[in-house]
């Protein structure tokens, strides 16, 4: 086997809420990742996705544990850490002022593409992603399913090993769902290490090598789809999924249902 | 240390895609290019309209004037004078240099003073000069000067042909009967008086507006468009991040203040000279030239100042509004110490080299009037740059906290400050990146 290219080892991360006071929010995971699959975080709302991804992304720092990306440590060399990553989620905008070749050219230099290449790897994104038609209008003038584009070729202007799409889909119709979904599994075959978040059953089930089940901050279960049939007996990802966690009732944030775009 | 994790190629990226965004940002182009550049021309027009609404009004004022040595064969002089309702001739009795005192205090509108004629126009028995004392920045001594002037020449003429006839020359040879002017302010004086009181408030202002929407677009902005976790997610340091944003909200600053000095040299030439007519002749809008890189550097001073200080309470807000709310009174506090300086006598000082932003205002004023005390002028600005790198230092402190960074902290700089940076809890706090 191939050496993980993401290493996570009793991550953890407590917030003070003045409301709530302590929420642990990641409470002592584990997990790694390698070149060529797609990881799955499946979980509900507030189950500490997004805080786990972030620590990854080194925009939160860790109450404890360790993180590691390409053999960097989130916490001891944050930017280098960073440079191996590209993240993607609901709340990463673009730049709406910057033209989507801009947008581009800005990404791939901030994160030190070499920058006699930036024109070359611009060119191949805006052909990749099929943004000729629209590589020179601003980004505001754009539509949801342009912005989406020209926001995964940000996500991949420097060329990082891994990807994180937390979420991706929410908000999405269901052709830019499935547009999403292709562009990972696309990406995922060219040897990059992704690890994708969803609460969305059917996505994980359909997309991911590997599915943790997170839950409260724990991870339950971390296996590929067929293993975790094996382990629990059950079939569907719906019913494993409840066997782990123990109730869908106990869930208030909880969608089965995919497609039919949460928001 | 800090600069270390700075990596300056990054920095001109984040820069550059700062300013190009900017360009593109019409409230940004309307206050930090387009107001600066405008601002004299409609200024001056209005002073103008002004100047000339108020002369007006002076022409309705009684111009008080005294007669020195009037030679007793002339008293007609004093007779026509004292008849013109807009004179009064004061019958004191007062040297010359009391009488200039007196015009300077605004006791007095002007001193007209009877000589001997000089050698060209000896051969008239009884002839004279006039010297009229009068100061030129003020409109009612203009003007008294100009009805002295007229009433002279009248009576000059009358008197000529009299005597003309009685002698039975030619009234060319009798010419040489003279009247010297002398205003008691020079000219330079005057104008640089004027410039001396509009350009420091203005260029204080100027900078402060050029500053005001980019430290909020750039922060607050950045939350609300939601691409301020995009931006921490690249791999540039939070320095690099940070400095580059500094150095954006300066240079509009820098522009803004720099834009508004060339506008007023450019616009007096162009706007007031024409307008002005008669009037532009006397006054003349000329600075040193040596108060150049004095305006410069100052507004300099400026920008980095309310760059850190905007960019420090703005960068609490989540929203553009909200980052609004929390720079406005800060941004009217700071301006106070500059209109209160604006008063004419106020020079710079050793203590008032101390006092931020209105220091500099009165440097750039001193320097504007020609006086450069270069100790004072260094006092002033290593003073201005003690507040900025006060200001940089607690952003920095405030750099260190994570949920400032993810903008989860709710509430504005002044209550973190007394939460956190007061509170100690130092294992908030962030190792700075
Ligand atoms: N900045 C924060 N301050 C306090 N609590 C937070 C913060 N961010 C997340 N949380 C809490 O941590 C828990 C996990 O949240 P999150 O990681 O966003 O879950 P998910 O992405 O799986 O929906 C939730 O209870 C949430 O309310
Ligand atoms: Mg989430």
């Amino acid at each position: 086997m191939t050496e993980p290219t993401v290493a996570v080892r009793g991550l953890a991360k407590t917030f003070y809420d003045e409301a709530r006071g302590e929420v642990r929010a990641v409470d002592g995971i584990d997990f790694d990742c390698r070149p060529g699959e797609i990881f799955g975080l499946l979980g509900a709302n507030g189950a500490g996705k997004t805080t786990t991804l972030r620590m990854l992304a080194t925009i939160l720092r860790p109450t404890a544990g360790v993180a590691r990306l390409m053999g960097r440590d989130v916490v001891e060399e944050p930017v280098a850490a960073r440079r191996t990553l590209g993240f993607y989620s609901a709340t990463t905008a673009l730049y709406p002022r910057l033209t989507a070749r801009e947008t581009l050219e800005f990404f791939a230099r901030v994160n030190l593409y070499p920058e006699e290449k930036v024109d070359a790897r611009v060119d191949y994104l805006v052909g990749r992603f099929g943004i000729a038609e629209y590589v020179g209008a601003r980004v505001e003038k754009l539509s949801t399913g342009m912005k989406q584009k020209v926001s995964i070729a940000r996500t991949v202007a420097h060329d990082p090993p891994i990807l994180i799409f937390d979420e991706p889909t929410v908000g999405l119709d269901v052709i830019n769902a499935l547009e999403m979904a292709r562009v990972i599994r696309e990406l995922r075959d060219e040897g990059k290490t992704i690890i994708f978040s969803t609460h969305i059953m059917s996505e994980a089930e359909k997309l991911c090598d590997r599915i943790a089940i997170i839950h409260n901050g724990k991870i339950l279960a971390s296996d590929t789809l067929d293993a975790l049939r094996v382990a629990t007996g059950r079939h569907y990802l719906e019913d494993i999924f409840v066997d782990y966690v123990g109730g869908v009732e106990e869930m208030p944030g909880f969608i089965r249902e995919s497609g039919s775009a949460a928001e | 240390m800090p600069l270390s994790l700075i990596n300056w190629r990054q920095v001109w990226v984040l820069y550059r895609r700062e300013l190009r965004g900017a360009l593109r940002e019409r409230s940004i182009v309307v206050n930090s290019f387009l107001l600066p550049v405008f601002l004299y021309p409609v200024l001056l027009w209005l002073t103008f309209s002004a100047m000339v609404f108020v002369e007006g009004l002076s022409e309705g004022r009684v111009s008080r004037i005294v007669l020195l040595d009037l030679p007793a064969e002339h008293a007609e002089l004093r007779d026509s004078l004292s008849a013109a309702q807009s004179v009064e001739v004061r019958e004191d009795t007062v040297s010359v240099e009391q009488g200039v005192a007196w015009v300077l205090d605004g006791e007095l509108d002007a001193v007209a003073e009877f000589l001997a004629p000089g050698p060209e126009a000896e051969a008239l028995p009884d002839n004279f000069a006039v010297r009229i004392s009068y100061d030129r920045a003020e409109e009612r001594s203009r003007r008294a000067s100009d009805r002295i002037e007229s009433a002279v020449t009248g009576y000059r003429d009358r008197w000529l042909e009299r005597e003309a006839r009685d002698l039975r020359v030619s009234r060319e040879q009798l010419e040489g009967f003279l009247i010297y002017r002398n205003n008691v302010a020079t000219e330079r004086q005057v104008g640089a008086f004027l410039l001396s009181l509009m350009v420091p408030l203005f260029v204080v202002i100027m900078v402060a507006l050029g500053c005001f929407v980019p430290s909020i677009d750039t922060t607050a902005g950045e939350r609300e468009r939601s691409t301020w976790e995009t931006l921490m997610s690249v791999s540039a340091s939070r320095m690099s991040v940070v400095t580059s944003k500094y150095l954006y909200v300066a240079t509009l600053g820098l522009a803004a203040g720099m834009l508004n000095v060339t506008a007023m040299v450019i616009s007096i030439g162009a706007v007031l000279r024409p307008l002005a007519g008669e009037l532009a002749e006397e006054l003349q809008f000329r600075i040193p030239l040596l108060a150049v890189p004095v305006l410069l550097i100052g507004a300099l001073a400026l920008a980095l100042f309310f760059a850190a200080a905007m960019m420090l309470l703005a960068s609490f807000a989540r929203k553009f509004k909200d980052g609004q709310a929390m720079i406005t009174p800060v941004y009217w506090l700071a301006l106070i110490p500059v209109f209160l300086s604006g008063t004419p006598e106020l020079h710079l000082t050793p203590t008032l080299a101390t006092v931020p932003i209105a220091n500099v205002a009165v440097m750039m004023r001193d320097a504007i009037n020609g006086r450069f005390d270069w100790l004072l002028i260094g006092e002033s600005l290593l003073v201005q740059m003690v507040f900025v790198v006060l200001i940089l230092w607690l952003a920095r402190a405030v750099l260190r906290f994570e949920d400032y960074l993810l903008g989860s902290f709710d509430g504005s700089f002044w209550r973190f400050a007394r939460q956190r940076l007061l509170a100690r809890r130092s294992s908030d706090a962030l190792p700075v990146e």
